[in-house]
């Protein structure tokens, strides 16, 4: 099956019609992927910022990612489901979008980026992230991350402009 | 001069003709804005407010948080409102039939109230009080109910 024919399927389901049928579901789920995006993107602004040095630099890291982490794992799993949501209820015509297709990379590279961070240096914050001035692969990290979620939000909120009527 | 004469004038005046005339593209750029200041803005809430509640940066001084958090949340306001004119002037009178847009208003104007009294208050004793938890879950409605207004806008 294509992603074309995935996508009609997704499209056409109880669950995709239902969404686009009903007056207040769409901007309900709208609403909860942007509250979504202000604990998942917007809490790891802070800890990205940290570790450039930029954010509470005196305070150690682990004391500022650690706290943060599930909030920020419970809102990347709240944007991720209503993404998904917002994805069937117009299927068929997002599949199609080069802008779309951007964001999905953005999306991987920064899930990588963040799975390399946590196995190579999140898991000893404690041990490293005690002085001001990180080492250059923690700020390259923060950096790569700052810029690839951004890129994330830019191409997403930009579908609806890019969209073909 | 009534609210909907002034609407009308917003959109017929040479500001608001000139702002619709722009590329679609730079209205996405307008919208580009508004969510960076919206995130900036929510964010920095959900930041202090978590400290508030005793569940966020707990190692951290509460003002020490809330200094960073308060410039990122002006700056979001700044951006929110700019960008927000923006969008209002050229389709000012699309906004004034729609009920999402004075709910929007209603809920920032009370956000707002409770941010620069309250909130700002809070943040600022040494000892975070009881009355903590409930004033950050009060201001954390507020800006949400900011946010899912505005997202209702467009779709009315």
């Amino acid at each position: 099956m294509s992603a074309l024919e995935i996508a009609q399927r997704l499209y056409d389901s109880q669950l995709g019609t239902a969404l686009r049928e009903s007056v207040y579901a769409f901007p309900i789920v709208e609403g909860l992927h942007l509250i979504g995006l202000a604990f998942s993107v917007g809490l790891l602004f802070f800890v990205d910022l940290r570790l450039l040095g930029v954010f509470l630099r005196q305070v150690p890291v682990a004391d500022i990612m650690n706290p943060l982490r599930p909030w920020l794992l419970g809102g990347f799993v709240l944007t991720f489901v209503t993404g998904i949501l917002l994805f069937i209820a117009a299927a068929t015509k997002i599949i199609l979008l080069p802008v779309f297709l951007f964001k999905l990379g953005f999306i991987a590279l920064a899930g990588i980026n963040a799975l390399w961070f946590e196995l190579k240096w999140g898991k000893s914050a404690s041990a490293w992230g005690w002085s001001p001035v990180l080492p250059g692969n923690v700020k390259f990290a923060g950096f790569t991350s700052l810029l690839l979620w951004s890129l994330v939000i830019v191409t997403g909120r930009l579908i609806p402009y890019l969209s073909i009527e | 001069m009534s609210t909907l004469e002034l609407f009308r004038a917003l959109q017929a005046s040479n500001f608001g003709r000139f702002i619709g005339s722009l590329d679609h593209l730079i209205h996405a750029g307008i919208q580009l804005m508004h969510i960076t200041g919206m995130l900036l803005l929510l964010s920095s809430i959900v930041l202090v407010s978590l400290r508030l509640l005793g569940i966020g940066l707990r190692t951290v001084l509460l003002t020490e948080i809330a200094d960073v958090a308060n410039r990122f949340i002006w700056i979001g306001l700044a951006l929110l409102a700019i960008s927000g004119v923006l969008m209002l002037a050229p389709s000012a009178t699309n906004y004034y039939e729609n009920d999402f847009f004075w709910d929007k208003l209603v809920l920032l104007g009370l956000a707002l109230l409770v941010h620069v009294t309250l909130f700002r208050k809070v943040t600022r004793l040494e000892h975070t009080p009881a009355s903590a938890a409930p004033l950050a879950v009060l201001s954390l409605l507020l800006w949400f109910g900011v946010a899912f207004a505005g997202r209702f806008i467009g779709f009315f």
